[in-house]
């Protein structure tokens, strides 16, 4: 099992899945004079004013999460209902399957995430603002623009996953399984500098 | 007969054409009710829509508040009181 790679792979196909639905289909509007007052992430865009931290290790409060991130990860594999089984297929071999374990199945859940009729195409374009918004956060805090600490910046984490699971647990309850299962590892990825760095690197 | 039956076809046509919009409606609705709790702007279930253009809406609340929401230049979707 490669734990990080698998992680990455999940935020990767997370975040572009909802970039991708976000900009599917939408065209901007004709009125670009309005100020883009409203600001898209109330929780995100709310600087803690803690002044604590310089850009740190992952051994603050992090260190916490990312350390369980296995735990979710492991899950996750089983979780992919989005991977559609075949109902017919009883008699596969699982051995070769198994061996590969791929944690997740990142395409099946990038596809599920952009398909889901659960969520309109404005609520993933404004969910897409959010979790960019996020991105900046943790940006600026490991450039050391942003005098927070991983701690405070857990809270809008968690908010957006809620919001996101909250859209998504009534009418799709198994992607919403899917994102829950992967929230503790996509938290690892972002508490992580290194781990940070190469996923918004490339 | 053929007069009857005609308009009996149409009668069905815009039925089907009717709730396909109803329902059309409603998913709007929904998009919109969602996009306003997350910017985290007071609203409660959107009653009423009026389409302005693309991505372009103005949506009554049930709690009497309306709002303009579409997405600007930048790409962001915007709730702007009205």
């Amino acid at each position: 099992m490669n734990f990080s790679e698998g992680n990455r792979a999940i935020v990767a196909a997370l975040l572009a899945a909802l970039l991708a639905a976000g900009c599917a289909g939408v065209k901007q509007s004709a009125t670009p004079s309005a100020p883009a007052a409203a600001p898209a992430a109330p929780a995100a865009t709310a600087p803690p004013p803690q002044a604590a931290a310089s850009p740190p290790s992952s051994d603050q409060a992090a260190a916490k999460p990312a350390a369980k991130t296995a735990a979710p990860e492991a899950k996750a594999p089983a979780k992919p209902g989005v991977a559609p089984p075949p109902p017919s297929a009883k008699a596969v071999p699982a051995p070769a399957a198994k061996a590969a374990a791929p944690p997740l199945d990142l395409k099946a859940l990038e596809t599920e995430l952009k398909e889901t009729k659960a969520i309109g195409v404005m609520t993933k374009l404004s969910l897409k603002n959010q979790v960019d918004d996020l991105l900046s956060q943790f940006r600026a805090f490991y450039q050391g623009k942003l005098k927070t600490t991983l701690a405070e910046l857990r809270r809008p984490f968690d908010l957006l996953v809620l919001k996101l699971l909250s859209l998504l647990q009534d009418s799709d309850p198994t992607l919403a399984a899917a994102i829950a299962a992967s929230r503790e590892a996509i938290w690892g990825i972002l508490s992580d500098r290194t781990r940070f760095a190469s996923l918004d690197g490339g | 007969m053929n007069t009857r039956a005609s308009l009996a076809a149409l009668a069905v046509a815009a039925a089907v054409v009717a709730s396909a919009a109803a329902a059309d409606d409603a998913t709007v609705k929904k998009d919109l009710t969602a996009v306003i709790a997350l910017q985290g702007l007071p609203c409660g279930p959107v009653t009423e829509v009026r389409t302005l253009g693309d991505n372009d809406y103005i949506a009554s609340c049930q709690d009497g508040n309306r709002y303009h929401v579409f997405v600007n230049a930048q790409g962001r979707v915007v709730a702007q009181k009205q």
